[in-house]
């Protein structure tokens, strides 16, 4: 019996004796597993980054938001072209829902439906009136300045917080010193104590990305603006009556936490009986759906990798079954030089797991070679696993040993006087 | 006609055939080949065997080889019965026991001349250093240690010929069996060939098997081994 170390020296020798037809053999492997590593790193990375989309809304959160009913049922007329509209979330809700088991603290943020004008533009920002966790709660970070001060939820005051998008849309390029500097809105002058920063990309519904909002706190927009927030569409006044826009729950223990999004969900469903003019959202429900799904693809994946390296596999049956025929002299060469049948069919064996595998090392370079193409110019984010580079490889090998058995059986049965004596 | 016979002492016998017959089963038919062959080949002797085509000559040659089993008889090799051996052993003797040299060379392409040499070494298991230092003496032997890094398609037919001569001898065999080794050669490279097996034969006292139909180099062989449809032919084995 020959060493393993000559046989993997010999088959290597072959292949690269053959170089185009070794790398045409193994093309089906390289496409299959290319494709793989290329759609499991894209899915990875779909997957890592609606992720941290979710948990950055807070896994430990309740998002009960208020939405504007489809009829305004609630809007009555006053007048030609006034509109007084009421719904949504209420102070009685917030007190209610903050009684309830497993409820930690409640944030509120209120839209005070301001136009934040750049000259003649109408720039897509929000003043915002919000409680003294957001900034913990919205998973935000200061990037100057400071935040409020709980003395200043006790005196309303005008100051405020902006978002960096604020930052950018509504100071110039170079300004560093934003902070102590004012900003107007409509008729009101707040002056700029801090800006945060939220790089997780949290988005709550109607409101949109912490980035956008000038934050003040609850306290001030109360006293400013009470119940009432007034904008002036073109020809007449609309008066939007509005508690809360969203409310953050923050639940104590998060196994409990679909309990009790039900029970806030049935209390809601009572007092706001008429319309619905309220939803809500559990991130971390998002987050089991969005794994089920990912399950799902990711078994359909495996399924079309399976089916693409079985007829790479097979093709490659193929080749090695002409392969022998095609060197019957070489194998009866060697057996009358004294190569055992198991050296022979260990050669032909090993010479085909070396090209399988060695096709699974350029599939996987071709994989990740794709997926970085798919990034720069898809910008979609990719993840690669060693995992499955490493089951690639594994599995490449495998394909190798099931294909590359029957031809080596093959080769090893051949007589050695007839092929001695073929040409 | 044939030489004297150089017919040194008794345990000096490499080999031994003793009615040895050989038939093939085509369907229903039987067809003899070999009908009772014996002859003794000892250390040190150039034997040739002749014969034309269909005399029985290459399944005399796939028997002496181990290729092939005889249908009956005795073929003791070095005092080991191997005609009855089991297909491993067979190999095993093969490799350790018989320097085969083809008409064709059939050498590997895909390999070097000393990988070539090698070949038989890689199942004897010699160790990867000791091939190398065997490889090169052997080349040097048949005089082409300058050419061990060149692949096959790189030499003459002839030079061709010298490496596989140098294979033949990687594990030091009993005997060589040389199967028309000069049949794809002309005539003046075929005759180097044929000084070649000669000095190895006179200077290193190699026993030479030689199956071929030209009988134009019978002055080299100490014996010659007639077939004649299947037996030998009378007069033809000075024994």
């Amino acid at each position: 019996m020959m060493l393993v170390s000559d046989i993997i020296e010999l088959s290597l020798q072959n292949l690269r004796l053959h170089k185009t037809r070794s790398i045409l053999t193994s093309l089906g492997v390289i496409f299959g597993v290319g494709s793989v590593i290329a759609m499991l790193s894209i899915s990875e990375g779909a997957k890592r980054s609606a992720l941290s989309q979710i948990e950055a809304m807070g896994i430990d959160k309740i998002i009960v938001y208020s939405k504007k009913p489809p009829v305004a049922g609630g809007a009555v007329s006053t007048g030609r072209t006034s509109l007084v509209e009421r719904y949504g979330l209420t102070l009685r809700d917030r007190k209610h829902l903050a009684d309830l088991d497993n409820v930690e603290r409640i944030t509120t943020l209120r839209d005070a439906r301001k136009r934040v004008m750049k000259g003649q533009e109408r720039l897509d920002l929000k003043l915002v009136g919000a409680d003294l966790n957001f900034l913990p709660d919205s998973a935000s970070m200061l990037v100057q300045g400071r935040w409020f001060t709980p003395w200043e939820f006790k005196r309303p005051g005008n100051v405020c917080v902006i978002g960096s998008n604020v930052k950018r849309k509504l100071f110039r390029l170079g300004d560093q010193e934003v902070i102590g500097s004012n900003i107007r809105v409509e008729t009101l002058v707040l002056k700029v104590i801090g800006v945060l920063e939220n790089d997780n990309g949290t988005n709550y519904p109607e409101l949109g990305s912490p980035n956008d909002m000038i934050l003040i706190p609850s306290a001030t927009s109360e006293a400013l603006f009470g119940d009432y927030a007034y904008s002036t569409e073109s020809g007449g006044v609309k008066v939007t009556m509005i508690d809360y826009d969203v409310l953050l729950v923050k639940v104590a223990e998060l196994e409990h936490i679909g309990n009790t999004a039900k029970r806030i969900a049935n209390y809601l469903e009572k007092t706001h009986a008429k319309v619905k003019d309220w939803d809500l959202v559990v991130p971390l429900d998002l987050l089991k759906q969005r794994e089920a799904t990912q399950n799902i693809f990711t078994i359909v994946m495996s399924s079309i990798a399976g089916i693409s390296l079985i007829v790479g596999g097979i093709g490659i049956m193929n080749i090695m079954l002409a392969s022998v025929f095609e060197r019957r002299k070489e194998i009866g060469t060697r057996r009358a030089l004294g190569a055992q049948k198991s050296d022979i069919l260990f050669q032909f064996l090993i010479e085909t797991v070396v090209l399988t595998t060695s096709g699974g090392v350029l599939g996987i370079l071709l994989g990740v070679g794709i997926s970085q193409v798919i990034t720069m110019y898809a910008d979609m984010p990719t993840v690669y696993s060693w995992w499955s580079m490493a089951a690639s490889l594994l599995i490449s090998s495998l394909v190798g040993v099931i294909f590359g058995t029957y031809p080596a059986w093959q080769a090893a049965q051949q007589n050695p006087i007839t092929v001695l004596r073929a040409e | 006609m044939s030489q004297p016979e150089v017919r040194p002492c008794g345990d000096d016998l490499v080999l031994s055939l003793r009615n040895i017959t050989k038939t093939y089963n085509t369907g229903e038919l039987a067809v003899p080949v070999l009908k009772g062959i014996s002859f003794d080949i000892y250390r040190g002797q150039f034997v040739g065997i002749l014969g034309t085509s269909g005399s029985g000559k290459s399944t005399m040659l796939n028997i002496l080889g181990m290729l092939d089993v005889p249908t009956g008889g005795d073929y003791t090799l070095e005092g080991i019965q191997v005609g009855s051996l089991a297909d491993r052993d067979q190999a095993t003797i093969r490799n350790q026991k018989i320097g085969f040299v083809f008409q064709s060379f059939n050498l590997f392409n895909y390999l070097t001349i000393e990988q070539n040499i090698e070949v038989p070494m890689i199942y004897n298991r010699v160790p990867r250093r000791k091939r190398r230092e065997r490889a090169l003496e052997l080349a040097k032997i048949v005089g082409l240690g300058h050419r061990l890094g060149h692949r096959p398609n790189q030499l003459s037919g002839g030079e061709c010929q010298r490496v596989a001569v140098a294979r033949s001898l990687s594990n030091e065999p009993a005997f060589l069996l040389a199967d028309e080794p000069t049949g794809n050669l002309d005539e003046k490279t075929g005759n180097e060939i044929m000084k070649l097996f000669h000095t190895l034969n006179r200077e290193r006292r190699m026993t030479i098997v030689m199956v071929t139909h030209n009988p134009m180099f019978e002055p080299h062989y100490d014996k010659v081994i007639r077939l004649r449809d299947g037996r030998l032919e009378a007069g033809g084995l000075g024994q």
